[in-house]
């Protein structure tokens, strides 16, 4: 296990996931280990099928490892029972979506102070925290809208906002400009690199887009479920 | 309340489905409601035949009469219990009758009939022996040898109005035949095969001459003040004239089959409630199946960004209860709107039998107010328990399956 853990967001040790539904088991992932440290804006490349999304997976919770260990913030998240890590997602990463995923009969507001109602804030204090998000992310009086009546770069800008607002530890983000167009996904980079620089928050990104590469610290590379390049930019 | 809101925004994202589910369960509702109503109606108006059209809700009578129907069994302390009913606040009215067995006797042919006699006076107050005359009249006059007969009697030993009848009946005390000729006064027609063709009417006064038994009778037909009296099996009228050799029972001791209707309307209740409850549950399953598998993706993304599983859980059952709620108050006031229009125009029966009753009147539902407190709540309920399948179903989703290639 690394020497001061504290210092890093995730730490992965051996991590493995074999898809066995198959009549040939599937290798996702196999023997990663990574650290990504508290206030990074990394970039996770790698052409379809190299096992970023079951990465990312692993190391939120949403998926069990064959083998290996993940720390989040510290925590092991195997010893963590299936409620622990709803709690522990809910309090520790924030999750921008390729679709947006927000919830299309909910307004602007609702969606963004969605995890903070799950958390108990109070609700003054949660609209004034959706207020403060929205307009980090130029979105002031949008709070009233609902998805359907947004663009796809306003859609994904709430979709950051939802993800930031809970104060979480890390955010993962699976190809969050893969449905904008270069100007939009653009923007939104600026608009995250920003708020890590601002708030020290950490971004893991996967990806394929050169926009968003371009704009990360560090780019790792998975080719076959492995980590073939780490990459550290000044 | 975020869950709330949630839920119940979530059921108007199909609207065509959702309207569906909540006219299935409204249809079912309505329905019982209806039933309900209508199965109330059709136990007064069935009730109300058998015990108005010439039973009374109660009899007294000697011990035993009901089952030997034996001439010299005639009410103890006749007088007595006569004055007592005139007193009787319970009682609103009463007629004495005499029952005997006898043979009827025209040119063309002689039949055995029960012989009934009657107290004019009375006898409209607990029967509608008045009323189904159907030719001549009810004992019109004073001629003590008037005879009512009933109409297929009348069509069997080939007797018309203003004909001449030999009665004759065995003496109570002797067993001498007594024989008298009669008039055919009435020609009746209760609607019932056996009344028609084997009861005959005469006044009572001559029927007591006939039997030799004083000034008594075999039975008093009773009709009380609060109908409810009659199912009242711990009120001290059954006791109180329950003396000196008699009995008083109620209708519902005479026609048993009749009083065990409401048992049968119960079981009834309950069958259709089974029946229809079971095409609604199947209706609420498939819309909230498919409303899951619709938005499985959307679940994920609920799970990944922190919701409890019992949260999902908890999101499913609001919104089956909120489907439920749509659907109740569609189905409130279907049911309320089709059975005030049936309560106006009524189901039109009349003429049919039921366990020896013959229906008279039309039924017309009953709206009460349990139906439209019991049901719903019943709805409401069943709604909510169908609904925890696909909760529990939805609280086991696995996120990253949920998601797919997406997390």
């Amino acid at each position: 296990m690394a020497d001061n853990i504290s210092e890093q967001i995730i730490v992965t040790e051996g991590l493995k996931k074999t898809y066995d539904e198959t009549a040939v088991p599937v290798e996702a992932v196999r023997n990663v280990d990574l650290k990504i440290e508290k206030g990074e804006f990394s970039a996770l490349v790698g052409p379809s099928g190299s096992g970023k999304t079951t990465f990312l997976n692993l190391i939120s919770g949403l998926d069990t490892p064959t083998d290996g260990k993940v720390w989040l913030n510290g925590k092991l998240m195997s010893e963590m029972s299936g409620r622990e890590l709803s709690d522990f997602r809910r309090d520790h990463i924030g999750f921008i979506f390729q679709a947006y995923n927000l919830i299309p009969v909910l307004t602007v507001e609702e969606n963004v102070e969605y995890v903070m109602l799950l958390q108990g804030v109070p609700k003054e204090e949660r609209h004034r925290r959706v207020l403060e998000i929205l307009e980090e992310v130029g979105l002031s009086e949008f709070e009233d809208r609902v998805p359907p009546k947004l663009s796809g770069g306003q859609q994904q800008r709430v979709a950051v906002a939802r993800a930031m607002v809970a104060r979480p530890s890390i955010i993962l983000a699976d190809e969050p400009t893969a449905n904008l167009d270069s100007a939009t996904s653009g923007a939104l980079l600026d608009t995250m690199h920003e708020l890590n620089k601002k708030t020290g928050m950490t971004f893991l990104f996967s990806t394929h887009d050169q926009i968003v590469i371009d704009r990360a610290t560090r780019v790792i590379t998975l080719t076959d479920g492995k980590i073939s390049s780490d990459e550290v930019r000044a | 309340m975020l869950f709330v809101k949630l839920a119940w925004r979530n059921l108007f994202r199909n609207k065509r489905r959702t309207i569906i589910a909540g006219f299935a369960i409204a249809i079912g509702l309505a329905a019982l409601i209806f039933m309900d109503a209508l199965l109330i109606g059709e136990e007064a108006i069935i009730i109300n035949a058998a015990t108005s059209s010439f039973l009374g809700e109660a009899q007294i009578s000697r011990e035993g009469f009901r089952q030997k129907q034996m001439a010299d069994m005639t009410i103890a302390n006749f007088s007595g219990v006569v004055k007592n009913l005139e007193n009787d606040t319970l009682v609103e009215a009463f007629t004495p009758r005499t029952q005997a067995f006898g043979t009827v006797g025209s040119a063309a042919d002689v039949r055995g009939i029960s012989l009934i006699g009657v107290q004019p006076s009375t006898e409209g107050n607990l029967s509608i022996l008045d009323d189904v005359i159907v030719d001549g009249g009810f004992f019109d006059g004073d001629n003590p040898h008037d005879i009512i007969i009933g109409v297929k009697l009348a069509e069997i030993i080939d007797v018309e109005l203003d004909d001449k009848l030999v009665l004759s009946v065995a003496q109570a005390s002797t067993g001498d035949i007594s024989q008298q000729l009669f008039r055919v006064s009435g020609i009746f027609d209760f609607g019932d095969r056996s009344m028609n063709s084997g009861t005959v009417f005469i006044r009572l006064a001559q029927a007591r001459e006939m039997l030799g038994i004083g000034g008594t009778a075999h039975t008093i037909a009773i009709k009380f003040v609060d109908s409810n009296l009659s199912r009242d099996t711990t009120s001290t009228f059954w006791t109180n004239y329950s003396v000196d050799g008699n009995e008083a029972i109620s209708w519902t001791v005479i026609m048993p089959m009749i009083a065990s209707m409401s048992d049968m309307l119960i079981i009834s209740k309950v069958i259709m409630f089974i029946v229809l409850m079971g095409v609604v549950v199947f209706t609420i399953l498939n819309t909230l199946f498919m409303a899951l598998y619709e938005r499985m993706f959307e679940f994920g993304v609920l799970r990944a960004v922190g919701t409890r599983p019992s949260g999902i859980a908890r999101l499913l059952l609001l919104e089956a209860a909120a489907l439920s709620i749509v659907g109740i108050s569609m189905g409130v006031v279907l049911g309320l709107g089709v059975t005030l229009l049936i309560a106006h125009i009524g189901i039109d029966f009349t003429g049919v039998e039921f366990s020896g009753i013959t229906m008279r009147e039309k039924i017309y539902p009953v709206l009460k107010g349990s139906q439209f407190i019991i049901y719903p709540i019943a709805v409401f309920i069943l709604t909510v328990i169908i609904g925890i399948y696909p909760a529990i179903h939805a609280a086991r989703i696995d996120p990253a399956k949920a998601m797919k290639r997406s997390f």
